[in-house]
């Protein structure tokens, strides 16, 4: 029994180092011909290899829905304190670099480069910034990041992000959005800055919002986890207690809506797909709608769309024209 | 000699065509690695075959399991290359593979590609990735979950690319055990 046993592990060990020196960039004929002999060795290899196979091939084909799955539970408590181990190891190392810069060059230390990102229609992409956050672009989105020793800072245009920001509480990160400054410390919140109206909603830790030195006027708030502001064109501010993973679910591919209409569902659509969605009447889109959009493509959506809603789609000219059923 | 069956008929390639028929299996277990599913090596595996049999007749092939999988290696670089290029997680691949017929859309993709992973099985999958030792787990993300090459996985994590190997060896196996249903 336990040589069986160990007859089996072997094959598992062999069919991983296959498996694995097949995925180099560049395989060759020699590679193949090798392959050829191990397989045809043992049937014990071929089974071995057959069932490393399933389990790579299942990676695969769920890779989508396994990142999102680790992104959910890389916000739990455990995890996150991996990564705040190894952000603070390198902040460390950082400091020390830093400090002797700063007794040779202050001049060339004080500068920060700034680095540029932008998404175009329909793309999403996630970054991971110089100390470890991780930003995730939705679509028509673009920031520009620049760090310095004194601070982390991000000027969000036009577009909607979520930050998982690195705790430190030395350089404290910022993001500037529509005349207002988010500052964290260390947590993940999401801003949308769409057409004049910015939204901040938190996830953990806690997020000061206050407007620019130069902005007209506004006052101050500190959110806390669930917690959503929301300030419009007019600079009226409203504050709501939100599930923040329903704001969030973008990044795996999902919108969640609660009572707002259709039209508010369509501009975001429209910014997921080439394939551009017009409603018929404006009543029609003042329809609220509760619910859970999946984004694969339009069609799909729509035809969901309308099991929840009295609607119908025909083609037009730019891809789809929604009308009363 | 005087066989009616189709491919026997031409002199040249007669011994690659038998050779390709008796390795079949294995030069589909051979593509299998790099690809998203067992239907899409099977249509490499065809491909192969096409190519095969419209070799000039009369090529002399003196080592032709060896020229079968110097084909297949071939088959299977320009395989990935195009699936990159399609970029396989946006949303934008999806458009990309539809067909507007008679303004109704088709999807040109095989169906059995489309097929979907539970969710409690997504679940046990992410468990298993997440208890990989930390620098092997991060391997496997980039290069398997995220879809970068070895080389830009190397990069991405300033080690060598023989280490990155060795990383997604160690991972495959630790999975396999983990994952043995």
């Amino acid at each position: 029994m336990t040589s069986m046993a160990t007859r089996e592990d072997d094959a598992t060990a062999e069919a991983a180092a296959w498996l694995a020196r097949l995925q180099r960039d560049g395989v060759t004929e020699d590679d193949g011909l090798g392959f050829e002999a191990w397989l045809a060795a043992s049937a014990a290899n071929r089974a071995a290899y057959r069932h490393a196979l399933d389990v790579w091939q299942a990676f695969e084909l769920g890779a989508d829905d396994i990142l999102a799955e680790l992104a959910t539970q890389s916000r739990r408590p455990a995890p996150r304190a991996a990564l705040t181990r190894r952000w603070m190891m390198g902040a460390g190392g950082f400091a020390v670099a830093a400090g002797l810069a700063v007794a040779i060059m202050p001049a060339v230390i004080a500068q920060s480069t700034v680095q540029t990102y932008a998404t175009g229609k329909g793309q999403r992409q996630r970054i991971t910034l110089a100390d470890g956050s991780v930003v995730d672009l939705n679509a028509e989105t673009s920031l520009k990041v620049s760090f310095a020793r004194s601070g982390r800072r991000v000027v969000l245009g036009e577009g909607e992000a979520i930050f998982d920001v690195a705790h430190d509480e030395r350089r404290p990160f910022t993001v500037e959005a529509s005349n207002r400054v988010v500052r964290v410390v260390g947590t993940q919140f999401d801003v949308r800055n769409r057409q004049g109206e910015l939204t901040v909603t938190v996830a953990r830790g806690k997020v000061q919002v206050r407007p620019i030195a130069a902005a007209p006027s506004g006052r101050a708030f500190l959110l806390t986890p669930g917690q959503r502001l929301e300030i419009d064109r007019t600079g009226a501010a409203q504050l709501k207690a939100v599930d923040p993973q329903e704001t969030f679910s973008w990044r795996a591919g999902r919108l969640v809506y609660r009572d707002q209409p259709l039209s508010d569902v369509v501009d975001d659509l429209n910014r997921q797909f080439v394939e551009q969605i017009e409603i018929g009447d404006a009543e029609l889109g003042r329809t609220p709608i509760t619910g859970v959009v999946v984004l694969d493509d339009p069609q799909s959506v729509i035809a969901r769309l309308s099991l929840m809603l009295p609607i119908r789609s025909v083609p037009s000219a730019r891809g789809l024209l929604l009308l009363r059923k | 000699m005087a066989s009616s069956g189709g491919s026997e008929g031409r002199a040249g390639d007669g011994a690659l065509v038998s050779a390709f028929l008796e390795k079949r299996e294995n030069l589909l277990l051979f593509l299998a690695a790099r690809t998203r599913s067992m239907a899409t090596a099977e249509d490499l595996v065809q491909d192969l075959y096409l190519r095969i049999s419209s070799l000039e007749p009369g090529t002399e092939v003196r080592a032709p399991v060896a020229l079968l999988y110097r084909m297949a290696a071939n088959l299977m670089v320009d395989h990935v290359r195009s699936a990159q290029r399609s970029s396989r997680r946006s949303a934008q691949w999806r458009l990309d593979s539809r067909t507007a017929v008679g303004g109704e859309d088709v999807v040109d993709e095989p169906a059995a590609d489309e097929v979907v992973i539970g969710k409690e099985r997504v679940r046990q999958l992410a468990d298993a990735v997440a208890a990989l030792p930390p620098q092997m787990g991060r391997a496997f993300r980039l290069h398997k979950l995220e879809g970068l090459s070895q080389a830009q996985t190397a990069q991405a994590m300033g080690v060598s690319v023989k280490m990155i190997e060795q990383h997604i060896q160690a991972a495959i196996r630790n999975l396999t055990q983990r994952l043995r249903s």
